[in-house]
């Protein structure tokens, strides 16, 4: 990180469009993604094996929280729940590697990702309400509601960009500071503490996202609202 | 603060496109085996649960087969106990049946060798008798052992029918006489003379001697026959005794 973190270098350009350092991890991010998919379930068995049972077991525990969360069948939000969870997790791991700087630590990643969340949002009240019942929920529960509704809308989300880009970026800038000042091996506790809260903030990140989603589709919206408020005061 | 919307965009569609991908190659297959899975051991839960009614179903009627046989072994087993019963009563009355049999026949047998021991004891004590009365008599007198009956000879024939006392000596034949040994002829002249009493006319006898008489006299007639001899009267008491009952 050689100037401001709000700023981004081109290392390439295809055509007008500068590509940067945030795609280029995002991409490997991608095709690793791709490559360890279809090896993974490649031979999948009733009786599974040591890497069936794991995937078992987190696209399970996935599809738990999501059903705790949204209070029904959960196969149409894992698709983007887990893949927020599981793409923040690995991104935010990824600063582990010398010299790869995650693309969490990036604000357009992030404002990408909370993007995608809001877009769900209202893709899934949309698709649960139609176009008038989801436009109907911003007056719930009176007109004079619309105004901070659309406010909270827009405030959630940028609240969803400023705590992952503060935690992962601050993150990776002090273990950055304490290694120009201090030797090889003291950021490892450093690193360590980074990688919980990589997987912390791939979590809250995750939930919110399903919260947000569960409101839109008429979940458990009070308390995960209220749930939602709190973790992010704690976490920030 | 500065935005590279550039970046931005391609983040968003980067993301996009891993939501497709994962979604496609991760989530679904193995969301995919874990829903075949739990039909898997739904169908097997289900299989598991209809084995264990039919299992609680066999078990309930091996239950009823038990009982069955119980109360078939309980009758089977009165039934075998009333037949014993049955059957030892009647070969406890066989049996009784026989031994009462047996004590009969052993009876009969005891009292036939009873019987016959005491025919037997009476027929020694006879002989014995007979004997003894033979010795005794043989001490008597010679004359006594003749004269001493010719009286009674006499009273026997007169007790004789009519019909018969006349056939004796008839037409002048003399009367046969056995005597136990030889008459003397004063013997002689008094049975006839005794004889013609009785007889109502003179006859002669005619004397042969007999020592089985051991004493005494014997008239041998026609169609009748008078024993007054000893031998004669230890036959009757020999008879007497056995039970013979000749006299």
């Amino acid at each position: 990180m050689n100037g401001s973190p709000l700023e981004l270098e081109p290392l390439f350009r295809i055509g007008p469009v500068p590509i940067t350092e945030p795609v280029i991890t995002t991409w490997a991010i991608m095709a690793l993604a791709l490559l360890f998919s279809l090896l993974a379930t490649r031979r999948l068995e009733l009786v599974p094996g040591k890497l069936q049972a794991a995937l078992e077991l987190v696209v399970g525990a996935i599809d738990h929280q999501v059903e705790e969360v949204v209070q029904r069948d959960p196969a149409p939000f894992r698709p983007i729940v887990g893949t927020i969870f599981l793409f923040i997790l690995v991104a935010n791991w990824s600063s582990l590697l010398p010299g790869v700087e995650p693309p969490t630590a990036r604000l357009e990643t992030d404002a990408a990702l909370a993007l995608i969340v809001l877009a769900s949002t209202a893709y899934f009240g949309i698709r649960q309400s139609g176009v008038s019942g989801y436009l109907k929920s911003f007056a719930q529960p009176s007109w004079a509601m619309i105004p901070l509704n659309i406010v909270e809308q827009i405030t959630r989300t940028f609240s969803l960009v400023v705590r992952l880009f503060g935690n992962i970026m601050s993150g990776v800038f002090v273990i950055g500071i304490v290694l120009s000042l201090a030797g090889l091996f003291v950021p490892i506790p450093l690193m360590a503490l980074e990688v919980l809260t990589g997987a912390v903030q791939a979590y809250i990140f995750a939930i919110l996202g399903c919260v947000f989603i569960a409101t839109a589709v008429g979940g458990e919206a009070a308390s995960a609202g209220a749930n939602s408020s709190s973790m992010q005061g704690n976490s920030t | 603060m500065h935005i590279d919307w550039w970046t931005l965009g391609l983040q968003t569609i980067n993301l996009l496109v891993l939501v497709w991908i994962l979604s496609r190659f991760l989530f679904r297959p193995i969301a995919g085996i874990i829903r075949e899975r739990q039909a898997a051991s739904a169908d097997l839960l289900k299989k598991a649960e209809v084995e264990r009614d039919k299992a609680d179903l066999e078990e309930r009627q091996a239950e009823q087969d038990k009982e069955e046989a119980e109360r078939a072994r309980g009758e089977v087993l009165k039934s075998a106990a009333k037949e014993a019963e049955a059957e030892k009563t009647q070969i406890l009355a066989a049996a009784r049946q026989e031994a009462d049999k047996l004590r009969a026949q052993a009876k009969t047998d005891i009292e036939r060798l009873r019987q016959a021991e005491e025919a037997r004891s009476n027929r020694q004590a006879s002989e014995l008798a007979v004997e003894i009365a033979a010795k005794l008599f043989n001490r008597l007198p010679r004359n006594a052992r003749i004269g001493g009956f010719v009286d009674g000879l006499a009273e026997a024939v007169a007790k004789l029918p009519e019909r018969t006392r006349a056939e004796i000596g008839a037409a002048g034949a003399p009367v046969m006489v056995k005597a136990a040994q030889e008459m003397s002829p004063g013997e002689v002249t008094a049975l006839e003379a005794a004889l013609s009493k009785v007889l109502g006319c003179e006859v002669a006898v005619s004397v042969t001697v007999d020592p089985e008489l051991i004493a005494g006299l014997e008239l041998e007639a026609a169609h009748a026959s008078v024993r007054n001899s000893f031998a004669a009267d230890l036959d009757r008491i020999a008879n007497g005794l056995t039970g013979d009952g000749q006299e």
